[in-house]
């Protein structure tokens, strides 16, 4: 026979209709979220990883001072087991700091994915990236300026060696609002200037199923072999190429960040079936005991009270999970594809998604709930009978100062609520951890911005092919090299003029081997001064140990400074050598042929930009959700106090006193535990939430300064009381309608 | 015998404050017998008839019902001997508030093996017009009525009765005097009924009279008078 007391499960959802709503929508919606970004993640992680072997994107490439000789390239093939492309390309700046790299079209090696239109089919055309497309609100057929030459439209494509549109690999953010990727007819290609021509080269190796450490070794091994026979200004292999792996470095991480958001969102709301559950099972106490005094068991009493939870949650779960392969899997996708240049991708089944959102929700709800169940379930059914539901009967009251009687009545509630006030603390918490995570980033990426802009060197900062003299006034010579730390981060290493009147406020160590650091960098790696700090070269294998002698305001890269004479006698570079010029003035005397880069005030703040651009819309809906967790929250636990004290509230308004005073008997409790718990997590979340970045921000390169705008405290505060009013007028109604007889009921 | 409890002693509290609630009680009851424990408040009759009924252990003593030997066993097994023994009946009827009459007593009949035909406990009931009803929508004497269709229907061998009438008016305490009369007669399940009414100990076959935790009387009734003949 069925147990008669699952008919029972129906009538109970539907008589507290409103909470299980509620705690449907929110799981459901939660879930949806979560299952659409697995699914969403992992079928264009699929995508990517099998666009390795479909496009056959290289194993890395190089660029050489001049063009590379092909017969020493043959020899490279032959004695590395390795096959070289020419991957030429060309930076033409089209104004307002937009750059195009123009490549021929590629048939063999990095191939191309076509995503609308048509690849150039004849001279005029261009196919460019969809995304810098869609950001620039370019449409197929409009017309493309470059290099003073008007090209059609033909198609939006996506290059598979650049899913994230990295212009350059140390760069610490990609740029696809400034930067793009585009294909020429051959004939066009080598119709346009030369001046920002780049010899690159890639390779395949011609076993493609080396493991990562034997990739390492053979891509090792290959710079050596180049390095022996050409001047290599760059060289990238494929695992250390930002615009090939950031896409799927980022979802890996963006997968294991939505999973911990839905656990911790299971985990929260667990508490609140647990403590909702306990409630009911404290009303029906003497059901229980009779139950349990006929011969049902603990293990009979409990699955009963676990239903209701299980099946709210695997119902939201399931549906959740329709929704995350459908509606939430396009809208997930959508996100991916606003920030990175993805080629086509098709939905697949991911049993892994599926239990993540699934299978552990329901694990989660039942062993939480069977903790606290069972914790309650192991009174005896005569302490049931007799509603005596303390496990300490000996406990006595905590004695409280003679306050007066409305705090102390308010103490009590508290006191007597502790658990559902503890879950209520829990919630708020990690609501308020979202919330400031979901302020935070927009201020900060400004503060950034600001930062970068004040602490800008010049104007001006010249990258020269090679040292040549300027008479533009205040033009200062300076040398840049790069080198890398243990976590493999480019460190920028500049060589300053004495006296320099861009860097005025920077006091260089006279000593070889002593060197300032920016502050970003000393305070991403906690390096103190004194500190020995030990770079090493990307290309050679030689290492540097410097000794740290002060910090410098520097915002848009983690740099060393040292006088220029003291950089180039390190690095064994002609005395008077130089790389380039800061300037105040457009520097019009050095042909544009020879200036390499000119970096201006867009580019250092490129990264802030782009992490806007791509995160913008992701931000919000982290404040978004951290509130309706606070109202969902603090309404459900609300909801279980004013109803465990239905009797009492009734006995009171018995007495004498109104609804007013009840709900503020009632209400205020919660009002104290509300604006207590969201001090505290405020507290909280700025120590943690620093932690966390600090931890995050080791994992990318670069450094943006942390910072929370002071007024995002005040403003959480805000928030989260307005979401306890908005509560609080809901509970009074409730209490409004607690009748007097109620009490007089009970008490029979 | 079917029932035999032996020098059943129980007390609460330790030290000065220890009360000595029972203090060796035996008595036997057979089987299909109506028992009466009569008492005051105090007495230890509500103590005792949750001892019989496994909620509640005797400090020392024991109670054997059929082969079974309650004080040896564990809290499950105490749930398969309520189980299979066990009806209880409670003054405050305790019924599941969003289950209708019929799934009330359903709540019990999964308990049993063989449970009684639940259409026809329902009319032996009276409750057959009722049986789509709530507990919120019926009398208190329909309640008790209800709760006794749950104690009931999995057919047990003893039916505890623990102030069956204590919250109900004269006529409908009769009414259900009279039912649990008319189920021991028609089922022949033991009775044991705690009260402190001393007109029902006349409806009884065997009348326990319980003060300061010692049985002052233990009388078999041989004017036993039909529950509806009782006035008091």
């Amino acid at each position: 026979m069925k147990n008669p007391l699952y008919k029972r499960i129906p009538r109970e959802i539907k008589h507290d209709l409103g909470k299980y709503i509620a705690l449907f929508l929110f799981l459901c919606i939660t879930i949806g979220f979560c299952s659409g970004f697995l699914v969403a993640g992992s079928s264009l992680k699929t995508t990517y990883d099998e666009s390795f072997e479909k496009y056959n994107i290289e194993d890395g490439h190089f660029a050489t001072a001049q063009k590379a000789d092909t017969k020493l390239l043959n020899e490279v093939e032959k004695d590395e087991k390795c096959t070289i492309y020419n991957l030429n390309y060309k930076n033409i700046n089209i104004g307002n700091e937009h750059t195009v790299r123009f490549f021929k079209a590629r048939d063999k090696v990095n191939r191309v994915d076509i995503l609308d239109g048509h690849m150039p089919e004849k001279n005029g055309e261009v196919v460019i990236d969809r995304l810098y497309a869609e950001n620039n609100g370019i449409k197929i057929n409009d017309t493309f300026k470059a290099d003073g030459k008007n090209f059609k439209v033909t198609g939006f494509v996506a290059l598979s060696d650049y899913s994230a549109l990295f212009k350059n690999n140390t760069d610490m953010m990609f740029n696809a609002n400034k930067f793009t990727v585009a294909i020429l007819t051959d004939e066009d290609y080598s119709s346009i200037d030369n001046a920002g021509l780049n010899y690159c080269y890639c390779w395949t190796n011609n076993d493609r199923n080396l493991s990562d450490v034997d990739r390492q070794k053979k891509s090792d091994s290959i710079k050596d072999a180049l390095a022996e026979k050409f001047i290599l200004t760059d060289f990238v292999a494929r695992q250390n190429n930002q615009a090939i792996n950031f896409t799927g470095d980022d979802m890996g991480g963006d997968k294991a960040m939505v999973t911990w958001l839905l656990y911790i969102v299971i985990v929260v709301m667990s508490f609140v079936f647990a403590v909702t559950s306990r409630n009911t099972m404290e009303k029906e106490a003497s059901v229980i005991g009779t139950l349990r005094a006929s011969g049902y068991t603990r293990g009979e009493v409990l699955r009963h009270y676990l239903v209701s939870p299980l099946l709210v949650t695997f119902i939201a779960a399931v549906i959740g999970n329709i929704l995350g392969y459908s509606f939430m899997k396009d809208f997930v996708a959508s996100i991916y594809y606003q920030s990175y240049s993805l080629t086509t991708f098709h939905t697949v089944w991911n049993a892994e998604a599926f239990i993540k959102t699934t299978v552990v929700p329901c694990i989660i709800i039942i062993v939480i709930n069977v903790i606290v169940l069972t914790s309650m379930l192991k009174l005896s059914p005569l302490q049931f009978l007799r509603h005596d539901l303390k496990k300490n009967k000996k406990k006595r009251a905590i004695a409280l100062p003679n306050w007066k009687f409305l705090i102390r009545f308010r103490i009590r509630i508290i006191l007597q609520n502790k658990s559902t006030y503890l879950t209520l603390f829990v919630g708020i918490l990690f609501a308020t951890v979202l919330l400031m995570f979901g302020m935070m980033f927009s201020p900060l990426l400004d503060n950034f911005k600001d930062e970068v802009i004040n602490s800008q060197i010049a104007t001006y900062q010249y990258v020269l092919k090679a040292p040549l003299e300027t008479h533009t006034p205040n033009a200062e010579k300076y040398s840049l090299t790069s080198l890398e730390n243990d976590n493999e981060e480019e460190i920028s290493i500049f060589g300053i003029s004495d006296k320099s009147q861009y860097l005025s406020k920077l006091t260089l160590p006279k000593n070889k081997g002593e060197v300032v650091l920016s502050d970003g960098y000393m305070e991403k790696y906690g390096i103190s001064d004194g500190d020995k700090i030990k770079l090493k070269d990307k290309y050679k294998n030689k290492s540097y140990t410097f000794t740290v002698k002060g910090s410098y305001h520097y915002s848009a890269s983690l740099c060393v400074f040292m006088p220029i004479d003291k950089l180039n006698e390190t690095f064994d570079l002609d005395s008077g050598y130089f790389t380039g010029y800061f300037s105040d003035k457009a520097i019009k005397d050095i042909e544009k042929d020879y200036i390499a880069t000119i970096i201006t005030q867009g580019d250092l703040t490129v990264m802030a930009d782009q992490l806007d651009d791509s995160m913008g819309m992701v931000f919000p809906m982290f404040g978004g959700f951290a509130i309706v967790i606070y109202v969902l929250i603090i309404y459900l636990l609300a909801k279980i106090i004013i109803e465990k004290n239905a009797s009492s509230i009734s006995m009171i308004k018995i007495l004498g006193y109104s609804n007013g005073e009840a709900s503020r008997l009632y209400n205020f409790a919660t009002a104290i535990v509300v604006v207590l718990a969201l001090v505290i997590s405020i507290s909280v979340c700025s120590w943690a939430i620093k932690e966390i970045y600090y931890a995050m921000m080791l994992e990318y390169s670069g450094w943006l300064t942390y910072y929370i705008a002071p007024w995002i405290y005040p403003a959480i505060l805000a928030i989260g009381i307005a979401c306890y009013v908005v509560v609080h007028f809901i509970q009074t109604k409730r209490i409004r309608k607690i009748p007097m007889s109620q009490g007089l009921k009970d008490m029979e | 015998m079917y029932l035999t409890i032996s020098d059943i002693k129980k007390s609460f509290g330790v030290g000065e404050s220890k009360t000595e609630v029972l203090k060796g009680i035996s008595f036997e009851i057979k089987k299909g017998d109506i028992c009466v424990l009569l008492g005051p408040s105090g007495s230890g009759k509500s103590t005792l008839l949750n001892i019989i009924g496994g909620i509640e252990n005797a400090d020392s003593g024991s109670i054997k019902i059929g082969d079974d030997t309650v004080e040896n066993m564990n809290e499950k097994q105490l749930s398969l001997y309520r189980r299979k023994h066990l009806g209880y009946v409670f003054q405050s009827y305790n019924l599941i508030s969003n289950l209708t009459v019929k799934e009330n007593i359903e709540v019990g009949a999964y308990l049993g093996d063989n449970p009684l035909d639940l259409d026809d406990l329902l009319k032996t009931l009276g409750l057959w017009e009722h049986k789509d009803k709530v507990p919120n929508q019926l009398s208190g004497g329909q309640q008790q009525r209800t709760a006794i269709g749950r104690a009931i229907i999995k057919n047990p061998d003893i039916l505890l009765c623990d102030e069956p009438t204590g919250a109900l008016d004269y006529n409908t305490s009769k009414e259900i005097l009279k039912l649990i009369e008319d189920v021991n007669r028609k089922f022949g399940n033991t009775v044991i009924l705690v009260t402190h009414n001393d007109a029902i100990r006349q409806m009884a076959d065997r009348v326990i009279k319980l003060r300061d935790g010692i049985i002052r009387h233990d009388n078999l009734n041989t004017n036993k008078i039909p529950a509806v003949d009782l006035d008091w």
